[in-house]
């Protein structure tokens, strides 16, 4: 009869199919890492704290511990710990902390993609990795339907410049960043003195943006929705800019969501937000 | 013999101090020529000239060349000159060697009121100057306060200690800040590293007078400081009052380091080497000598320097202080080896 449960047990078990495993416990430090979870219907067992906020996480992951995140180590070791977590879902921000979690025996993946297309193709490693393969598919090809949608009768591409930070010292987003590649994305012909860096931001000479002359210039400032009107007073201000047509022609946007700044699973609805708000070639 | 000795010292050296004079002359020519020519943007020699000298040139060599180079030159000129002056001042007056702004406070409080702004106060970025000068002239403050009161007071390793201890404590102010809001560091590492902006007029018109002050209270002190070099004793016995020299000079130099950062940021390294340069070059420590010869030499170095931090990898720029340590090392090192 004991022989009989356990052979039947086992059979039960092996019976199991893969997806209904026991899905890693996960800690995702990333909004991308995190909201892709919570799209698959995985709770992580801890969330990073995102830029200004909480207001980028999924409702589906409230309740979740919420990990502070401090530059070059990401969280503190000791808090992460006790999440017991097999894996964690990073960025290469935290390089340093990424090496001592490794130390750790956590294993470290880094999910925080720069590219529209590396969006996707981590959508589904994170299904690979949680045992969800086949919903993957289904978001990602729901995604580049959105996205699609998103695109549709882009018929003025107005040449743009994306700075990030605050003072007289901008960096502007190149091509493989994340708000570089969705300005693109949205029929922005993005202006970047043609300077190349793998960090997918550079500081260039504002003799650059006098002589390129952007139409619009959107910023991407570490600041708070109260202090737009006085930061898009002191951009105005900038004498090196004042001749461009994003000036004359009132062009100048400040983004403090960080949907430009840090990659999101929010895509189309960013890129819809650009071509309405910023780039004014929404149709109708 | 030995009067004989010392006769032709001394005319080697008046020999030298002309020759120093007319090489800082023309370093600080070619760095004015290069850094108005030189850009990211190519705008041919006659476009510069013309629009120097008030003639018709197209919109954009125009807009780059008033609005964004003449102005950055100056900057350059000016930031150069004042940390310069201060470093001689303050090497003087406090009889040390390694003296610079670093050692009255100014340089950590200006990088924590800029940061300070930065990090917490976005929204009033445009006040950046004015929290760097601020707070450099509060640290300074702070510094003479601890330094001229109790025992010792004005002492000259009082002030030395004084100064290293209100530093440190502003710089672990500025760390706090970073550490506490790490995704907001990037806007920082500009101000940090020390480095000119293309911010038109708008700066220098509202820091000149510091360094109008700072300049004329330096040139003031040329000759008290002199005197200072033959020691406390005797300089007393000359009439002069060495701990209100000292003060005065801390003074001078910390408005004129201070106006510097809200400017350029903590540019380091000019202010402590350029004067020893000086010095070495023209084989004599007045500071009639020192104090204007460091004014021409930190101006022709910061703006050399500068020069190449926005044009080497145009048009990306870089920070200007490894550009000064390039340009400005190999002189010290050789001039050490020399006459030292």
């Amino acid at each position: 009869m004991r022989r009989s449960l356990l052979a039947l047990l086992v059979i039960a078990l092996l019976a199991l199919p893969a997806g209904a495993q026991a899905a890693p416990r996960i800690v995702a430090l990333t909004p991308f890492g995190a909201n892709t979870l919570a799209k698959l219907g995985v709770e992580p067992v801890g969330v990073g704290q995102t830029l200004g906020g909480r207001e980028r996480l999924s409702p589906k992951l409230k309740g979740v511990p919420v990990l502070p995140l401090s530059h070059p180590n990401g969280p503190n070791l000791e808090q992460l710990a006790s999440l017991e977590p097999d894996v964690v879902l990073s960025s290469p921000t935290w390089a340093k902390g990424n090496e001592s979690m490794g130390d750790l025996g956590i294993r470290v993946l880094i999910r925080e993609p720069r590219r529209l297309r590396e969006s996707y193709a981590q959508t589904l490693a994170i299904g690979r990795l949680v045992g969800r393969a086949r919903a993957a598919e289904e978001l990602v090809k729901k995604t580049k339907a959105r996205v699609a949608m998103a695109r549709r009768e882009i018929d003025s591409h107005p040449r743009v410049m994306v700075i990030l930070g605050v003072g007289r010292t901008p960096f502007v987003f190149l091509p493989n960043s994340w708000g570089g590649d969705l300005v693109a994305k949205a029929g922005g012909e993005l202006l970047t003195g043609g300077v190349e860096s793998g960090s997918g931001f550079e500081r260039i000479s504002d003799e650059v943006v006098v002589a390129e002359d952007p139409d619009v210039i959107i910023a991407v400032p570490h600041a708070e929705e109260d202090d737009i009107p006085s930061l898009a007073e002191y951009l105005r201000s900038n004498p090196a800019w004042a001749g461009t047509s994003a000036v004359e022609n009132d062009r100048i946007y400040i983004s403090v969501d960080n949907s430009l700044l840090q990659a999101g699973t929010d895509v189309a609805r960013t890129i819809r937000k650009v071509r309405r708000v910023y780039l004014d070639n929404w149709p109708g | 013999m030995s009067a004989h000795g010392l006769t032709i010292r001394e005319a080697g050296v008046s020999v030298r101090r002309p020759l120093v004079y007319g090489l800082l002359t023309a370093a600080l020519l070619a760095a004015v020529v290069a850094s108005l020519a030189l850009g990211a943007v190519k705008v041919p020699v006659e476009a510069v000239i013309d629009v120097l000298l008030g003639r018709e040139a197209s919109g954009p060599d125009r807009q780059i060349i008033e609005t964004l180079r003449l102005p950055r030159t100056v900057e350059a000129l000016a930031v150069g000159a004042a940390l310069g002056v201060a470093g001689a001042i303050l090497q003087g007056a406090l009889a040390n060697p390694l003296a610079s702004p670093d050692v009255i406070g100014v340089t950590g409080g200006a990088g924590f009121g800029a940061i300070l702004i930065i990090i917490l106060f976005p929204g009033s970025i445009a006040l950046l100057p004015v929290g760097a000068l601020a707070f450099g002239l509060f640290a300074a403050a702070l510094v003479f306060a601890i330094a001229w009161s109790g025992a010792n007071r004005g002492a000259t390793g009082k002030v030395i200690l004084a100064g290293i201890a209100v530093l440190s404590l502003f710089t672990a102010g500025t760390t706090g800040l970073l550490a506490a809001y790490p995704e907001r560091a990037p806007s920082a590492i500009f101000f940090i590293a020390g480095g000119l902006t293309s911010s038109g007029w708008e700066e220098m018109s509202a820091i000149w007078p510091y360094f109008v002050v700072g300049f004329v209270a330096a040139a003031l002190l040329i000759r008290p400081l002199d005197r200072l070099a033959l020691g406390d004793d005797v300089a007393g016995s000359l009439g002069s009052r060495p701990h209100l020299i000292r003060l005065g000079a801390a003074i001078a130099a910390a408005l004129l380091a201070a106006a510097s950062a809200a400017i350029a940021g903590l540019v380091g390294f000019l202010g402590l080497v350029v004067p020893h340069v000086v010095r070495m070059a023209g084989g004599t420590s007045s500071h009639t000598f020192v104090v204007p010869a460091s004014a021409l030499g930190g101006a022709a170095l910061l703006a050399g320097a500068d020069t190449l931090a926005r044009t080497l990898r145009a048009p990306v720029e870089m920070p200007v202080g490894p550009f000064m340590a390039v340009l400005g090392v190999p002189l010290f090192l050789w001039l050490l080896r020399k006459v030292v």
